[in-house]
């Protein structure tokens, strides 16, 4: 009886957290493990990771994603990291709206930025075909140059972010020290503040590193006939199906396996050595007046624009006329968008289903999840803790893919399933949800917990009547992130669906494969308004920022 | 309104023992002070009579119940806590009235007792503000209301009073005394701070290591310090290692003092216990008398109402020395230190 005592109501809910990422992550990533070691006569056997590093096709696809991971990084942050110094420390008109623009970026699903600047640069696109009339030579966008350009305009905002925080926390006076001994503004720059921010820079730089390992979309849809591994397992998964799936798994595991190294020199070398602000007031942004002022505030200007183009063309492409591939740019018809709504709006109600359940379900679970970390430190507390940074080292493809060998067979089906669906969405967000909610939980003090315990009031309604209304907004905020992350979610969700369960980020995907680019618009423009309208709103009406816990 | 019983408390975290087969009694109706360092168990202990932390071994008593096993939330407690606790989403009338309401009291009762509560401590009309937008002192007060709306059992303190500013101090430990002899409610107040234990309390329990070293009225405590421990946390003392050389007579740099020696031992680590307020500085070894020790003025800081004067032995050993208003003593000068023989000994 004592002990039940004891394990209500926190233990139970730890256990109850637990088993689901175990079921849902630790499990199917196992299960995925020992496909890649088994052969189709079900022998344990490393045929598998022989083939795959005995074929010259698959070493290219390795050497390429590891190539294409430490470009972008190092073309992210060299976008980024200037950007984020010329905000910091700069005035200029129209800052506010430029600092603020490109975290629009990370919310507009990649299947939208690689369409649209498919419709701008690619082989019939509106700025290929006018360059090419004015007899200037268009390199194909598919390859290298594609992905590289795409990808650095969406990945710098994670540095841009990362520096940007690192340069406002940094005390100024550690520079106007170091000018007053004598050392040059540049010197200075170079020897006391960058120090200082590089490991900052160097922690998101790895992320983007991560990310575009794991990147499913932009890959597929913009690498040509690039060999990547994330894009070579997805199409092993589509033609293995049925058969053995020991050479999926094993590049699945590969994929795992950079991605665990990096954040683990991430989180082992590189957060240690961030450095902690003893006091922190950073020198108020100087007044761009300089030709030099000027034309950085030109260029972060450019810059942001540049990485808006998509929103922009994506609208424009859903009401343009359109046949095929070829867009009839100028030629404005609602055909696209009427025929979004009237003859296939299922993918709309298909995503909005599945992300309005994925929203309710895993704010619920992230919320839980990180006040038992935070609040309720256990055994099992401590084991969750571990468990959700898990899909971090998953990317999406590999997760769908270990979802699929895992729950297609008694004595649990869900593939074909709504849940599927949903679960996918779930764990995915899940680190970043723990993590936002964490942050907030980790500035309520806990005395006011027991403030209320001490009035009378037992520890589960003190979560309910205390807890959850201070973390009111925060908790919105957290919905409303989950909800755009999960409806243009297409990596993990394009593996594990089926029949009747297209999602928008689906459609649009195979729409653009097979070159009906202006129904694709329709529906990217009906995904990029469910994904906007929520965020202005709630910036507008509850002054909620939304990446204030980034 | 409860005596507090504690029956040999012991608990530890982690390899850590916090508490050691701790005994106390809390006279039913007064004011009760756990004084000692950080780290010495106080809170720990506070925190087991709340209910926060589970003992690992021991009982408490709330007059005979025994409420060891009682979850926090049913025994009935004010909690005063250091950063105050209060809950900022609510009002500061939805605050005070969280408790009565959570005890299913009936809204015009709550009504009622609420805004009572409020007068008592001075913030009638404070009722519909937000914790944010009150003083330190005035969120104090909230914290004050809200434990004692609900006519507690015992009221428990942790360090109230640290996060004000010393004006404030003052005035709140005369509230929080006046409030609690109205109530004659039990309160059980933790503070590292010598001087409002001594201002507040009826009893202080000086804590050491998870154990009490001495226990008693602030009187007693500060004239007979049981141990140097005690005589160094209560009150400024000096101590000096001196030597028994018989009833009523200690040596000391060659002289031999007539001081209070009913506690000291032959051959023991016997030390001589001088509050620096009980010591006189004079100009000769007249004016000193037969108690006087030679001393070297080496600092002084005046403080306006008084002035703080460091003296050096011949051995070397430093003194300080309390004295009121403005003394016009130069530093370096040769001086002598008169002795009370009312100074005790004390071994360890």
């Amino acid at each position: 009886m004592r002990h039940w005592q004891r394990l209500w109501p926190w233990g139970i809910f730890s256990g109850f957290s637990l088993a689901l990422m175990l079921l849902f992550v630790a499990y199917p990533m196992s299960v995925l493990t020992l496909n890649s070691l088994r052969d189709a006569q079900g022998q344990l056997s490393l045929g598998g990771f022989a083939t795959v590093l005995g074929d010259s096709q698959y070493r290219q696809a390795i050497g390429n994603t590891l190539l294409l991971g430490v470009t972008v990084t190092l073309s992210a942050t060299l976008v980024g990291v200037p950007l984020a110094y010329v905000i910091a420390r700069h005035d200029f008109p129209l800052k506010s709206l430029v600092a603020i623009l490109p975290v629009i970026t990370i919310i507009i699903p990649e299947v939208i930025v690689g369409q649209s600047w498919l419709m701008m640069l690619g082989n019939n696109g509106l700025i290929s075909n006018a360059l090419r009339e004015l007899g200037v030579p268009v390199p194909s966008f598919y390859g290298w140059g594609g992905m590289v350009f795409s990808m650095t305009l969406i990945y710098y905002t994670y540095v841009y972010l990362g520096t940007l925080a690192a340069l406002r926390g940094f005390d100024g006076q550690l520079e106007e020290a170091s000018l007053s001994l004598g050392a040059s503004p540049l010197a200075t720059r170079l020897h006391v503040l960058l120090p200082t921010i590089a490991p900052a820079i160097l922690v998101n730089a790895l992320v983007v590193f991560t990310l575009v390992v794991g990147n499913f979309a932009l890959s597929s849809m913009l690498g040509g006939q690039t060999p990547l591994l994330s894009v070579m397992t997805y199409s092993l998964f589509v033609s293995e199906m049925g058969s053995s799936p020991m050479l999926q798994s094993s590049l699945s595991v590969i994929l795992v396996a950079i991605v665990a190294v990096v954040l683990f020199v991430q989180k082992r070398v590189v957060e240690r050595r961030m450095v902690q602000m003893v006091q922190g007031r950073a020198p108020a942004p100087r007044r761009a007046g300089s030709w030099r002022g000027n034309l950085l505030a030109l260029a972060a200007v450019l810059l942001v624009t540049l990485s808006l183009v998509p929103l922009v063309a994506v609208l424009a492409g859903a009401f343009t006329q359109a046949r095929g591939p070829v867009m009839h740019w100028g030629q404005w018809s609602t055909q696209s968008m009427e025929r979004a709504f009237s003859l296939a709006p299922e993918p709309i109600f298909n995503s909005m289903l599945f992300a309005g359940l994925a929203t309710v379900l895993g704010t619920a679970l992230a919320l839980m999840v990180s006040y038992l970390v935070v609040k309720k430190k256990s055994g099992l507390s401590g084991l969750l803790d571990y468990a959700v940074v898990l899909p971090l080292t998953i990317s999406g493809t590999v997760l769908g893919i270990a979802l699929v060998q895992s729950f297609n067979t008694a004595p649990l089906v869900l593939t074909g399933t709504t849940a599927i669906m949903v679960i996918v969405y779930v764990v995915r967000r899940m680190p970043f949800g723990v993590r936002n909610a964490s942050s907030v939980l980790y500035n309520i003090p806990g005395s006011i917990e027991e403030a209320s315990i001490s009035l009378g009031v037992s520890p589960l309604m003190t979560f309910f009547k205390v807890v959850l209304p201070v973390m009111k907004t925060s908790i919105l905020s957290a919905a409303i992130l989950m909800w755009a992350t999960s409806i243009s979610e297409l990596s993990a969700s394009v593996v594990v669906y089926s029949g009747g369960l297209e999602t928008l980020p689906i459609s649009i995907f195979r729409l653009v494969d097979t070159g009906r680019l202006g129904l694709a618009s329709a529906y990217g423009t009906v995904l990029v308004t469910l994904i906007l309208v929520p965020v202005a709103l709630a910036a507008k009406f509850l002054k909620i920022n939304l990446f204030s816990g980034k | 309104m409860s005596t507090i019983t504690i029956q040999n408390l012991s608990k530890q975290f982690e390899q850590h023992h916090v508490l050691q087969g701790l005994d106390l009694t809390i006279a039913d109706g007064s004011f009760f002070t756990l004084l000692g360092p950080s780290g010495c168990g106080k809170t720990t202990l506070l925190r087991c009579i709340a209910g926060f932390n589970a003992p690992d071994s021991g009982r408490i008593l709330f007059d005979q119940d025994d409420i060891t096993g009682v979850p926090a939330h049913q025994r009935n407690i004010g909690m005063v806590f250091q950063d105050y606790a209060l809950f900022p989403d609510k009002t500061v009338y939805d605050n005070v009235a969280y408790g009565l309401r959570a005890r299913k009291v009936a809204p015009d009762e709550v009504r009622a007792r609420a805004t009572q509560a409020l007068e008592l401590v001075g913030l009638d009309g404070y009722a519909g503000r937000f914790a944010a937008q009150l003083s330190g002192g005035q969120r104090q007060r909230v914290a004050l209301a809200r434990a004692l709306v609900i006519r507690p059992r015992v009221l428990l303190m942790d360090e109230p009073l640290s996060n004000l500013d010393a004006k404030l101090r003052l005035s709140m430990r005369d509230m929080i005394r006046d409030l609690q002899r109205q109530a004659r409610i039990t309160t059980v107040f933790v503070t590292h701070d010598q001087e409002e234990a001594l201002a507040m309390s009826d009893q202080v329990a000086v804590m050491l290591a998870g154990s009490i070293a001495q226990m008693g009225a602030p009187e007693f405590l500060y004239a007979s310090p049981a141990s140097a421990y005690v005589a160094d946390f209560v009150g400024s003392a000096n101590l000096l290692s001196v030597d028994y050389t018989g009833p009523g007579t200690v040596a000391l740099g060659g002289r031999t003092l007539q001081v209070d020696t009913a506690a000291a031992k032959p051959l023991a680590n016997n030390q001589l216990v001088l509050r620096s307020e009980a010591l006189t500085l004079v100009w000769t070894e007249q004016q000193a008398g037969s108690n006087g020790l030679p001393v070297t003025l080496s600092g002084r800081q005046y403080l306006g109402a008084r002035t703080l004067l460091r003296v050096a032995l011949p051995d070397g050993r430093m003194l300080q020395v309390d004295a009121p208003g403005l003394q016009r003593h130069q530093v370096g000068q040769a001086l002598w230190l008169k002795v009370p023989p009312s100074s005790r000994v004390i071994c360890r």
